[in-house]
């Protein structure tokens, strides 16, 4: 039994991304270095044979998706509600989140001109952003910050899927994306 | 002359200084405010603020009933725009860049153009995200309801169950049909037999034997309480249908129990 083999076992069972350090416990054997070695040769094993599923990093953590190509197949069967599009708002607001973070509401309302209660509402019911903190100043404000399923909302495998700066046609002097993921406070 | 924000960006066509904006495509004020500079091919470095003024307020006048909310926001940036128009006006350092009144303006209106930007990107992965499945997409189709099975009659049904039909024997008018009970416990034990035999039997091979249709009352109560306990398991595949009795999990166990089955005859 390869490592391979049993790494593609685990991820077919799988409903959800999983980490490397998730697959290790499938084997004594198996640590990390090994897991990321097999997860490379299936990659390429599936990419060279054209599956109609490929390997992604998603939301830290690999899963087996289809490849889009396939999309136009798999729309007929509706009996799954597919995860409904953000509105042009929500999308707005939720850029502000990912690029500043942690960030209050009122922070989002002046970046974007206007009122932003409702968007951050839906953005939190749909777990999109989370509660990760307080701010300093007047009634301490919650702060805001992006999930794991905002991740996997879009695909990201982590913050730094996110466009740079430098790559956009507006660049603002001080508008660097923070990296990594704010702790919460509790 | 309607703008469409959303469309594809056209630029807008001014005549005779007249910009009608339809303000409810636009997410705030600062959309607004953007779309007039970008159209318009405006530095944004240097605004000018009377023109851009007037035309804000042009537009946020054809704004209708639109939310109070809404309103009051536009209505802030139309201030700020004109307390900026007055401070330019004023003599004072207007030369020194960092004393420029439009210079917060400007920093929020590029501001939020990336934020813009940014989100149109987020909608393209969105998009690219939303084409690729995981596991779990496709589910079994649901089988449907039985209530919804459709009531499917025929002519020739109709015409098999009007020859059924048997004329109504004439009662001799001193007979008196004296009715031997049935119990619930009689027709438990018929059961209980019969599947003790084989592992399933027909509901209507029970009842057949006997014509009173208090047989086949009692052998169904006795069936559904019997189902109840587990004893036995019901099976009809669709309306209509023959009803099966299999012999359930508990089998053996209830019939044992006579107490348990005279708390089901009350």
């Amino acid at each position: 039994m390869n490592d391979a083999s049993i790494v593609e076992a685990i991820l077919f069972a799988s409903d959800a991304p999983l980490a490397a350090g998730d697959i290790v416990r499938a084997d004594e054997a198996l640590d990390e270095d090994r897991v990321e070695a097999a997860l490379t040769a299936l990659r390429d094993e599936y990419d060279r044979s054209g599956r109609a599923f490929e390997l992604r990093l998603v939301a830290d953590g690999y899963q087996l998706i289809t490849r889009p190509e396939f999309a136009p197949y798999l729309e007929r069967f509706d009996t799954v509600p597919r995860t409904s599009r953000l509105s042009g708002p929500a999308l707005e607001a939720l850029a502000i989140v990912a690029y500043r973070q942690p960030i209050s509401r009122v922070e989002v309302e002046y970046i974007r001109g206007v009122n932003s209660t409702g968007v951050i509402r839906t953005l939190l019911d749909r777990g999109l952003i989370e509660a990760v903190g307080r701010g300093e100043g007047v009634g301490r404000p919650v702060l805001y910050g992006t999930t794991g399923r905002f991740m996997e909302h879009f695909g990201f495998a982590s913050l730094d899927d996110l466009p740079r700066p430098d790559e956009l046609p507006v660049v603002l002097r001080d508008g660097t994306p923070l990296e990594g993921e704010a702790d919460a406070e509790g | 002359m309607i703008l469409e924000r959303d469309g594809s960006r056209d630029p807008g066509t001014i005549e005779d200084g007249l910009l009608v904006v339809e303000t409810e495509r636009f997410h705030g004020p600062l959309d607004l405010l953007l779309h007039l500079i970008r159209t318009q091919d405006i530095d944004i470095f240097d605004i000018p603020i009377a023109r851009i003024t007037r035309q804000f307020l042009t537009a946020i006048e054809e704004m209708h009933d639109g939310d109070v909310d809404e309103a009051g926001e536009f209505l802030e940036m139309a201030a700020t725009l004109v307390r900026i128009k007055a401070r330019m006006l004023l003599p004072g350092p207007a030369d020194d860049e960092d004393h420029d009144p439009r210079a917060e303006l400007v920093r929020r209106l590029l501001e939020y153009e990336q934020i813009r930007e940014i989100a149109s990107r987020l909608r393209s992965a969105e998009d690219d995200r939303g084409r690729r499945f995981g596991k779990g997409f496709v589910q079994p189709r649901s089988r449907p309801p039985l209530m919804d099975a459709p009531l499917t009659v025929t002519w020739e049904d109709v015409f098999a169950a009007a020859l059924a039909i048997e004329a109504p024997v004439e009662r001799e008018r001193e007979h008196r049909v004296e009715t031997r009970p049935v119990s619930m416990r009689e027709k438990v034990d018929l059961i209980v037999a019969a599947v003790t035999q084989r592992r399933r039997i027909e509901f209507a091979k029970l009842i057949a034997p006997w014509k009173e249709r208090i047989h086949g009352v009692m052998t169904f109560l006795a069936g559904l309480e019997l189902g109840r306990r587990r004893v036995v398991t019901l099976r009809q595949t669709e309306p209509f249908s023959p009803l099966w009795i299999y012999r359930g999990p508990n089998a053996g166990i209830g019939s044992a129990d006579p107490s348990a089955d005279e708390e089901a005859l009350r």
